[in-house]
C-alpha cells in the first residue's frame, strides 16, 4: 500500500505537533512494506503538488489539529480548491487536540465523516485524540512518551489500511474524566500547570502576565 | 451591541439585513470583511505564552477583534464549502484565540480555557450556499464554548429574518 499523507496543520513544520505525530505514525505504518508521500499545508508553494497527488493516489490520510471545534481554516482554504471525485479513494484523517477529552474532538470527526462523503471518497474513519498540546514544549525524551503511542497506530493502519478497528477506536481513551480525577486536575490547573505556563512564557520572552487585558 | 461580519462579497446581504434590523428598531454594526485582509490562524500561541490577547498576525483581524470583545452577538455571515463554513468564515472563528488565556478549568466535565474578558458573546451563523444546516447547528453550539457564551444558532441567508429575530 500506498499513502498519500497531508499534514493539515497551518504551524509550519518544525514548530507542528501534527507532524511530530506523523513521525511516530508513519515508523509503525511503514512496518509492512507501506510506503508514503507527506506534503505540508502550511507552506502554500506545496498546494499545486498536493493537489496533483490527491487526485493520483487512492489512500489518503489527511491529518489535522482541531481549531474550533473543526478543520482549521488554513485547510478548509486548501479543500476549497479540489473538486469531487468520482473514482475509487479512500480517505482517512488522524485528528489531534490540546484538550484531553474524546467528546471535545467528536464534532470535529463528525465533520470529516460527512467532509469525505461530500469529496467522493470512502471514509476510512478517523484516529481521534487529544492531550497533544504539550508536544511543542516538551524535551524530545517527554515527548516521545506523548507521540509513541502513535507508533503502534501506524501499524494498525499498515495492516488495515483505516482506522475502523476497535483498535483504533479505543485508542481515542476517556470521553470525559470520572468526577474525582477532574477534582485533582482543577487543583492541578490552579497551581502547577499555572506555574509551569508562567514559566515557559517566559521563556518566550512575556513580559505581561498570561491574563493581561490589551483591549479593555 | 449586536456585531455583524459578512465575510461574503455579497454587500446585497447585508443590505437587506440592515432594512431588517431597521425594522425591529435594535442596533447593529455590520462590518463588510469580504474584501479585508484576514488571514488563517498560524497556531503559533503567541496570543497565550508570549503577547498575552494580542494576535502576531497583523492584518485587519485586530480592528475585529476590539470590536467582538465589546460586542453582545457576533453574527458571521459566510459562504459554505463542502457543506461547511468557507475559509473566510472560519478564519473569523480561529482568530478568536486571544479572547481566552491559556489557563484551563473544567466547565462541567469538560476541560475549557478561563476567558480572558468577562463579556460573553454570543453567536450564530448566516450562511449562503449548500450548507449542512444540522451540522452548522451542532457546531455552532461546540464554538460557542470558546466564547464562554452560548450559540444563536445557524441560519440559511433565505431565512435571515428567523436569524434576525434572535438578536
Amino acid at each position: 500500500m500506498h499513502v498519500m499523507i497531508i499534514n493539515g496543520s497551518p504551524r509550519v513544520k518544525q514548530f507542528s505537533n501534527t507532524d511530530k505525530i506523523l513521525e511516530e505514525f508513519t515508523k509503525g505504518m511503514c512496518e509492512n512494506g507501506t510506503t508514503f508521500e507527506q506534503y505540508e499545508i502550511s507552506d502554500r508553494r506545496q498546494w499545486d503538488a498536493i493537489r496533483e497527488a490527491y487526485y493520483q493516489n487512492e489512500n489518503i490520510l489527511i491529518a489535522l489539529p482541531l481549531y474550533v471545534e473543526c478543520i482549521p481554516g488554513l485547510l478548509m482554504e486548501f479543500l476549497e480548491t479540489l473538486h469531487h471525485r468520482e473514482d475509487k479513494v479512500r480517505l482517512s484523517f488522524i485528528l489531534q487536540s490540546g484538550f484531553a477529552e474524546g467528546i471535545q474532538l467528536r464534532c470535529g470527526e463528525a465533520y470529516l465523516e460527512k467532509l469525505a462523503g461530500r469529496l467522493g471518497c470512502e471514509y476510512g474513519g478517523t484516529l481521534v485524540k487529544g492531550d497533544n498540546f504539550s508536544i511543542r514544549l516538551l524535551g524530545e525524551e517527554q515527548r516521545k512518551k506523548v507521540t509513541g503511542p502513535y507508533e503502534n497506530m501506524g501499524r494498525e493502519f499498515g495492516k488495515q489500511g483505516n482506522f475502523l478497528s476497535d483498535t483504533c477506536r479505543s485508542f481515542t481513551g476517556p470521553e470525559v474524566f470520572p468526577a474525582y480525577v477532574r477534582w485533582m486536575l482543577s487543583l492541578i490547573f490552579q497551581t502547577f500547570a499555572k506555574k509551569g505556563f508562567n514559566r515557559f512564557a517566559k521563556s518566550w520572552g512575556c513580559k505581561e502576565p498570561l491574563d493581561y487585558k490589551p483591549y479593555e | 451591541m449586536i456585531l455583524i461580519i459578512n465575510t461574503t462579497t455579497d454587500q446585497e446581504i447585508s443590505r437587506q439585513v440592515r432594512a431588517f434590523i431597521q425594522d425591529t428598531g435594535k442596533e447593529a454594526e455590520i462590518i463588510e470583511a469580504g474584501k479585508m485582509n484576514i488571514h488563517p490562524c498560524a497556531g503559533c500561541n503567541h496570543c497565550w505564552l508570549k503577547t498575552p490577547g494580542v494576535c502576531s498576525i497583523k492584518d485587519d483581524y485586530e480592528f475585529i477583534l476590539k470590536k467582538i470583545i465589546h460586542a453582545d452577538q457576533l453574527w458571521v455571515i459566510s459562504d459554505t464549502a463542502w457543506g461547511f463554513l468557507d475559509h473566510k468564515g472560519k478564519n473569523i472563528y480561529d482568530r478568536i484565540l486571544p479572547v481566552a488565556t491559556m489557563y484551563l478549568k473544567f466547565s462541567g466535565k469538560q476541560m475549557r480555557h478561563i476567558m480572558r474578558y468577562k463579556q460573553k458573546t454570543d453567536i450564530g451563523i448566516i450562511y449562503t450556499g449548500d450548507g449542512d444546516r444540522e451540522y452548522l447547528e451542532r457546531w455552532n453550539k461546540r464554538a460557542a464554548l470558546n466564547f464562554g457564551s452560548r450559540s444563536l444558532g445557524a441560519f440559511p441567508v433565505e431565512t435571515m429574518k428567523e436569524a434576525i429575530a434572535c438578536m
